[in-house]
This record gives structure tokens, sequence and C-alpha cells, in this order.
């Protein structure tokens, strides 16, 4: 592809220096530090290692029979799922339907952006006085519908849900925003071109817009399993420590509680480097994916 | 276009640097001390902090580089930190357990001993009895300006609409638990409590209800002998099955079952002597207006006495005593310019007239304490100080020499203990085991 | 006079659901601007109902203001935000670039690195960060240019990986046609960078702006690392100082919300209106 007019080494360690000489400082070499403090014994953010670990793996054979890491783990493929369906889904519906319309486009565009704009603490609020037990919005509805009884919504059967809602919801603007950008830089002249040939608005959807959206997509649904396994804020304001009884973490809130709540930092450690070798793997695999699947 | 970009950038960053040495130079003369101070944000003593701050700074001359924010755990990360980098201030004021063992193990601060030594003076007003003492080496470092008490908060209206009396210094487990029966056939939540989120009152209470002596409380007790802990957890646990609790106190967070307290449908709050401030705040409909405060719903609010479960506590035996204070750092002790000016700070901010501010409704460390000034104070606030009087001991909580990763068994675990996921015994026992651990 | 044009079914339901959906990301925004003006007891009593009467009060609004300068905070935040997103897309731009048009045999592992970069939770690399930046002496200072660069340049870095990735994918689908014509025409790499790459990929570069602005502006860990001082402060700081302790002033909390969302809408307003293709190129296409 085009290899033919870049081939000028010098030039492409120019382009490449700047950015990657910042990588390389603040961090890979300060996650460096952090497989490093995943082998030793630490406890409050801040201090001095105390040592190194008996043996130095031991936080990487404990997380093996960790319940709650288990639960992070399971709690955060799902995760992945609804982000990939849920949230970049929906956001390719919504960005493919702003795309087709004339009027109110740049009206869409704008407020779809706003739940990435509050701050999770916020929202966080904002979604528990929804979902409050003693009576937030739902169960106020729920109530004048007929329900007698409370609906906890956060109890340990349906919290999972009650979490990842709020989640899915924050999420779309950020996709939508990204393919709209996507479908803006593809030529006019070519939908031109296709109505002139009298292709249908559904056709000229599915053979240039989804196309030459491939990349785009592909980049969203990296961001959307990464992002799963590292999503914190959120949950964390909504259900801190996992609540009810660890039933809601997530590798990103599992890693936090580790390193400042339970002061427990080369654990937390630990976690991370899963987390990025994970991160790494399923970025790879959703890149095969769509190297495979062509159009 | 480029080359602009970089010359700006310099012209800024020189421009930048001037000013920076431009502001050393006006302060050459004065001392320029670095102070950390958890007085900050909605904490109650902030106002009383800044205006000690500017009074010191107008008496003495010297200026005061305050980096104070609200203690949470961000920022005791970068307090504890900033002593790995020497990057500490010259007067710190923070807790005194196991929180400071980190730069008291390193020596990075000054006890109270050596200040003596050289400024006799220092904290002269100060009852020694009442300063607290590192976990370390048993050593003071810090001088207290106010106390805490944990004791229970009462809502009158519930208790009256259940026709249970205002428990009093005899209170005993069985009539609290007999109470909490009569309170929940009635419909309420006898005890707000977020025992998923905030289980800290109820834990430190149970073990101390169990202790055989009292004096043994704030020590974390050899683990063949930890009756008292497992038989509290277990106490939690009884609590939980009666239905003390309120339904979602395994999913609730704290602020929720607090605000169940303050909408009158729970009875009972176990919390601290700061919490007087949150439910006086509760019945305020503009945060920063006193006037604005309803005084008929606050004076349904109440405090009162812990039930007791045996012989050893009365009930009028409460977890509390000073776990803050001001500590000088080693490096403004060794700084001739700074030495005087740290030394008079702390004097100033632990004036008698300062502490009787800073101690509003709490205790005060102080040898002789003068009447507070009752006139400013609203009534939950008379009430705490009457409430204090007739309290007959104060015991400092075990929990802030027990942190950590060894709570979490019993602290993060304490659903899976009250739901019999774990046994209390093998809880307790794990924290004891990654104590033991992390004590080597 | 005209005749109305006949809508088609399509339309309509297009704009249905267009529309269902933001009703629900309006509502929250308005929600919170609604409660910032109520006082603190009544939000949750009364969280869903107009301020209007009795219920409305303009005292958290007071408090914030009265409570130390928050213009000075506005400016310092722009000043580290606005540098944040000016120096990720530049350099985010170029590396991207460098990326996807040049073959060479690292390329694989330099991209699993960026991904990984992105995976880099702040919790784990603060620590190391604030031991180098205390080394290389421009911690605690008394200069606000430093203070502040001191958390630009960490979360320069961390959005860059961000930043990368997306900017891969938008030039990826950048047909190489135009990049070939340039090169017949005798332009370098850096002019065809700068002259056909970044103007085609405009809007992409507004988006990955507005996400590291934003993500700066947010950041609340690094600002509490290294902004230690009031005069230093910038909005999330402020924000995180007047609403801590006690997390139940909720009507202070709505208000300095607003005061910290409304302007990054304002930004992200106004970079709709003159970067991104507006609605002209929407309707040439409907």
């Amino acid at each position: 592809m085009g290899a033919n007019i870049y081939k000028n080494k010098k030039q492409l360690v120019f382009f490449l220096l700047p950015a990657f000489l910042f990588m390389i400082v603040y961090l890979y070499y300060p996650f460096f530090m952090n497989i490093i403090n995943s082998f030793e014994k630490i406890g409050r953010l801040g201090t001095a290692p105390k040592g190194w670990n008996d043996p130095w793996y031991l936080n990487y054979v404990n997380m093996v029979t960790d319940k709650n890491m288990h639960t992070a783990m399971i709690n955060t493929l799902i995760m992945m799922a609804v982000t990939i369906v849920g949230q970049v889904g929906i956001a390719i519906v919504l960005a493919i339907l702003v795309d087709n319309i004339g009027r109110g486009a740049r009206f869409f565009r704008t407020v779809y952006f706003f739940p990435i704009v509050i701050s999770a603490t916020a929202l966080g609020l904002l979604f528990n006085l929804i979902f409050l037990y003693n009576k937030g919005m739902i169960n106020q509805l729920m109530e004048r519908l007929g329900a007698t009884e409370l609906m906890d919504w956060k109890a340990k059967g349906i919290a999972l849900v009650t979490m990842m809602i709020p989640v899915m919801w924050q999420y779309v603007g950020f996709y939508f925003v990204i393919l709209v950008t996507g479908l803006n830089n593809i030529s006019e002249d070519l939908y031109e071109v296709a109505s002139i040939d009298g292709a249908t608005r559904w056709q000229r959807v599915r053979y240039i817009t989804i196309p030459l959206l491939r990349n785009v997509m592909c980049t969203c649904a990296v961001l959307a399993v990464t992002g799963a396994l590292k999503v914190f804020d959120l949950p964390w304001v909504m259900f801190p420590k996992g609540m009810p009884q660890g039933s809601t973490f997530l590798t990103g809130t599992y890693m936090y509680y580790h390193t400042i709540e339970a002061m427990n930092v080369d654990y937390g450690s630990a976690i991370a480097v899963v987390i990025v070798v994970l991160g790494i793997v399923t970025s790879k695999v959703v890149n095969a994916i769509f190297k495979e699947a062509d159009y | 276009m480029r080359k602009k970009m970089v010359s700006v950038l310099l012209c800024t960053a020189m421009t930048a640097s001037m000013l920076g040495a431009g502001a050393l130079m006006v302060h050459a003369e004065s001392v320029e001390l670095n102070v950390v101070t958890t007085f900050a944000g909605e904490d109650s003593n902030s106002k009383n902090y800044q205006e000690g701050l500017a009074g010191w700074q107008e008496a003495t001359g010297n200026t005061v580089n305050d980096n104070s924010a609200t203690s949470d755990e961000t920022f005791k990360t970068t307090v504890v930190s900033d002593f790995e980098m020497d990057a500490e201030p010259d007067v710190l004021f923070f807790f005194t357990g196991a929180d400071a063992n980190s730069f008291v193990e390193a020596g990075k601060v000054v006890s109270i001993e050596d200040i003596r030594a050289e400024y006799p003076d220092y904290a002269a007003n100060i009852d020694d009895a009442k300063i607290p003492t590192s976990m370390v080496d048993g050593k003071a470092y810090a001088v207290p300006t106010n106390g805490y008490w944990e004791a229970m908060f009462v809502n009158k209206t519930v208790l009256e609409d259940c026709g249970v009396a205002m428990p009093d210094e005899n209170y005993t487990w069985d009539q609290f638990m007999a109470d909490c029966a009569v309170i929940k056939e009635k419909g309420y939540a006898p005890v707000a409590a977020a025992l998923g989120n905030i289980p800290h009152y109820w834990w430190e209470y149970s073990i101390f209800n169990n202790q055989t002596d009292l004096a043994a409380h704030p020590t974390v007790p050899e683990a063949d002998a930890a009756d008292a802990w497992v038989n509290g957890m277990e106490d939690v646990k009884a609590m939980y099955e009666a239905g003390c609790f309120p339904e979602n106190t395994l999913s609730a967070t704290d602020d929720e079952t607090f605000q169940l307290f303050t909408q009158d449908k729970a009875a009972f709050l176990l919390d601290g002597s700061w919490k007087v401030g949150g439910i006086v705040g509760a019945c305020q409909s503009d945060p920063e207006d006193p006037s604005t405060l309803d005084t008929e719903a606050l004076d349904r609010f109440d405090v009162t006495f812990v039930p007791s479960k045996n012989d050893v506590r009365k009930a009028s035996d409460l977890i509390g005593g000073f776990s803050m204070g001001y500590y000088i750092t080693a490096k403004a002790w060794e700084d001739p310019e700074k030495k005087d000016a740290a030394v008079d700070f702390v004097n100033y901010m632990t004036s008698d007239d300062m502490i009787l501010k800073f101690a509003q409704h709490s205790a005060s460390p102080l040898k002789e304490a003068p009447e507070a000034d009752t006139s400013v104070m609203n009534s939950l606030q008379i009430k705490a100080i009457d409430f204090g009087a007739k309290v007959t001991s104060y015991t400092p909580a075990v929990q802030d020499n027990f942190q950590g990763e060894c709570r979490v068994p019993t602290f993060d675990g304490m659903p899976n203990i009250v739901t019999g996921e774990v046994s209390a015994a093998d809880a307790v026992a794990e924290g004891f085991a990654i104590y033991a651990e992390s004590a080597e | 006079m005209k005749k109305k044009k006949k809508i088609p079914p399509g339309t309509v339901l297009i704009y249905g659901v267009l529309t269902m959906w933001a009703v629900t990301t309006i509502y929250p925004i308005v929600w919170v601007v609604l409660n910032s003006f109520k006082a603190k007891d009544k939000i949750i009593v009364d969280s869903f109902s107009l301020p209007l009467g009795d219920l409305f009060t303009t005292a958290n609004y007071k408090m914030a203001f009265d409570r130390l300068g928050i213009f000075t905070a506005y400016r310092n935040s722009l000043i580290i935000s606005c540098s944040v997103a000016a120096a990720v897309i530049l350099m985010a731009g170029m590396a991207s670039f460098g990326l996807v048009r040049y073959q060479f045999k690292l390329r694989g592992t330099l991209m699993s690195l960026v991904v990984a970069g992105m995976m880099f939770p702040v919790f784990s690399t603060i620590i190391p960060v604030y031991q180098m930046q205390s080394r290389m002496g421009i911690t605690a200072s008394n200069s606000l240019f430093l203070n502040l660069l001191c958390v630009i340049l960490p979360q320069i870095a961390g959005n860059l990986s961000f930043a990368i990735v997306v900017l891969t994918g938008y030039i990826k689908s950048l047909p190489i046609e135009l990049e070939e014509a340039a090169y017949m025409e005798g332009s370098n790499a850096f002019q065809t960078f700068f002259k056909v790459v970044v103007p085609l990929t405009k809007p992409s570069f507004a988006t990955v702006a507005i996400f590291s602005f934003l993500w700066s502006y947010n950041d609340l860990f690094t600002q509490m690392f290294f902004l230690r001082n009031k005069k230093y402060w910038a909005i999330t700081r402020l924000m995180q100082m007047l609403t801590s302790k006690e997390g139940t002033n909720y009507g202070l909390m709505a208000s300095t919300v607003s005061l910290v969302v409304i302007p990054v809408i304002l930004v992200y307003i106004f970079l709709q209106k003159y970067i991104i293709k507006g609605m002209t190129a929407g309707a040439v296409k409907g």
C-alpha cells in the first residue's frame, strides 16, 4: 500500500521520535517500575518497598485463587461484550442515522456529546438518585405503577446490570463522536456519484459508508475492549469496593481497590500488568477479526 | 512557524522563572514556612485555620505557603511520598496512627521531647497525657488541637413514635436489642449503617464491647488471644440477623444510610463527633448560612451512650481521644532560619484561644480547659458538650493501628461475615496473618 | 404557496430514534443545572422538580464564587488543557502518519506498545513520574509555569496512545492517491504530511484534540499530586476542594459541575461550528 513513496527511514525516525520519546519517559519507564513493584512488598502507595515477595511471583500465584479476581475477570468479559454490542453498535447506528439527515444534524452531534463532558462523580450521583432504594426515580415510578415493595437495584443479583447501563450510556457518545468524524472524512463526491447512479439510501450506506468506515470501526472496537479492562470512575462512584460483597468488581476497579483502598500496592501492580497483557491480546484479536472479515 | 513557537515558549519560560525569582526576593528577609494540614474544603475548622494563619503572618511578618487539602487517600499518599522524596513541608498537621509510621520510622519528624529540650515552653499548655504517641517508638511527635469521640446519635422523632426511651449511661446490649426489635416492628430501620461501605464504627465498638481489659483495646492482640475480636464480629452478625440494619445495608453507601437517619427513617447512628456538623448541615437549607438552620428539625436529634455488653465497659466508656496533631519535620528543625519560626507557628496554632476555637464541641487537650462559649453554638453542639461531660473514659481506636491490607477480611469482608459466607473466626484470623506478615 | 413536501416514513423513524437518544443525553445536563439552583437538602427530596418559588436559591453559586478565585483556576485549566491538546495532536499526528504509511519491521511491536500505553492505569505510574519530576527539579517550585508544566507533561504522555490509536484509524482510511500525486509533484514527506494529510483529516485532529482537552481538564488525580498550592489550582482541583468532605452537599456539587461542564460544551460547540464540517455537508448527502 503506497510503500513506494515512503521509503526514507530517516524521515520515519523524525515522525516517530517525539511521541515515543515522551511515552518512554512518562509511560514505559514508570510501567517498567510497576512491573518490578509487582514482585516487591509495598504497603501504602508512596512508601518504599520492604523487600521482595517470597517467591517473587507470589502475587501472580495468589491471583489464580483470588475469588474477587475471578469475579472481576468475568464481569470485565461481560463488559467487553456489552461495550462492543451496546456502545459501539448503538453508536454506529446513531452516527449513520445522523449522517443521513439534513436538518438538526449538528444539534444531535452536539447533544450526544454531553454525557462524556459531565464528570463521573456527577454522573454517579445522578444514577445513584435514579436507582436509589428509598426512593429514587425508578422506585417512585414503580410505586405509581402499583408495585408494593421497594426494589433494591443494587442488590447482589441485579447490581451488575445497574452498573452497566450507565457505563454503556455514557460511552455511546464517545464512539459516536469518533465515528461521525470518520464519516466526515469520507468524500462527498462518492455519495454524489452513487446518487446519480440511482443508489438508494440503504445501498449508499451498505456499499460506501460501512466499507470506508471499517478502519474507524476497528479503532472503536479496540478502544471498547481495552476500555472495558480499565473502566473505573463511574462504577467506583456507584459501587465502591465492588459492592455488594465484591460482586461488581471489574479489573479496573479491583486494581484501584488494592492500590489505594487496601494499601496493597504490589498486588495492585500485578493486576495492572494483567490488565495491560489482556489489553494487548484482545486488541490483537479484534484487529485480526477486522482484517479477515473483508467486505 | 516552528521557530516562532520555540521562541514564544522560551519567552514564556523566562518570564515565568523571573516572576518566580522575583517572588522569592520579596520574602528574602522574613521566613517562609511550608505548611500542610487537613483543614481545607468543608472541614469545620478550615475557617478557623485560615484566620489563625492570617493572624500569625501578621504578628510575625513571616509568610506561610499553605498546601492544605482535605484528608482522603490521595492526600495521605501525597504526604507520604513527599517524605520519601525529601519534599516534605516544614510543619504538618496529620494523623498519629499507622498512617504516620513510614516517616516516623525514617526519623523525618522531631519528637516533642527533643523540641522541649531546646524550647521548654513548646506545647506547655497541653496536657501531656492527651498527646498521642507513635506506634513506632511510643514517643510523642504531634501536638493535638482537638479530640474526637465516637458515640450514638439518636433520632428522637423515631424513638418517640416507637415509644422507646432515650438511652442513658446504663444502656445495656439486651435493652438495645429489645429496642431495635420494637423499632423494626414499627417499620423503621433501627440502626443506620452501610455495612458494605463503612462498617468501621460497629466494628470498633463490637470489639471494644467484648474486651476484658479496656486499656488493652488499642493494641492489636496476638492471634490466639483474639476472642474479643471474634465475639465482636459475631455480635454484628447477630444484629444483622435480627434486622437491626436497613434492608439494603450491604449494597447502600454511607451517604444513603445517613439520609435514612436524617429523614426520620432510622433511629440510631453510630458515628464520630465530626458528624455533628453533618447533621446540622442536613437541617440547613443553605450550606454556608447558619441562619437558614431549621432549629426545630435539629432539636429532634441528640447524642447518647453506646450500649455495653459486659461489666468491664460501661455505656459511658467511649472510643475517642486525640489522633491528629502538628508535627515539625526534621527538615525545618535542621534549618536554622526556619527552626524558630516553625516552633513559634505551632505554639501559636495551639495556644489556649486557638484550641478553644478548634475543639468546638469535642474534647480539648488543654491542661486547664476553660468553659466553651455556648452562646455561639447550636442545640446539637450544646447537647454534645453536655454529653461529653458525662463520658467516663476515652480509649483510642484499634483500627488506627490495624491498617491497610489487614483490615480487608473484616472491614470489606463484613458482608461476608454477617451473611455467613465466611466465619467470623476465619476472617479475624486472616486479618491477623496479614498483620503479622506486614509487621516483620 | 409551495405545498408542504411529504415526509417519508423512514425519515420520521430516523428522527424518532435520534430524538429519543437525545432526550437521555440532554436530561442529565438539565437536571444538574436545575438542581444547582436548589438548596442541598431539597435535592434529595425533590430532585426532579423545577427550582421555582421557595425552591430557588443561588446560594450554591455564591459559595462557589466566594471561595477563592474561580477565574484563576479557569485560566490555569485552559493553559494546561490547551497545551496538552496541541502537543498531543502534533506528536500523535506525526507518529500515526509514520506508523501507517511506512513499512518497517518494528511496526507491529510499536503498535502493540501504543495499545499497551493506553492501558497503563495512572495509579500505577504516578509514583515513578512524581519521583522523576522531583529529580528534574520542576515540582514544588514557586513558578506558575513550572507547576503547570508538572501536570502538562504526564498528561501529554497519557493522551498520546489514545490519540495515535484513533488517528491511525483515520489515516488508514485516507486514499493514498492524493499523497502519490503530491509526491509526483516533488513534495517531500513532511510537506505531504502537513499540506495533504493534515488538511484532509482536520475533523479527526479536532476530535482527538477535544478528547485530549477533555481528559486533561477532568483529570483530578494528576492535579492532586502536582498542584498543591491554591495559586496554581486548576478548575477540577478547585471543584474537588469545594465538594470534598461529606459528599452530601449535593447543591454545591451541582453548581460546581455546571461551572466545570459549561465551558467544555461551549468549546465543543465552537469547534463543531468552525472546524468540523457542519450542516451544509449533511444537507448535500440527505
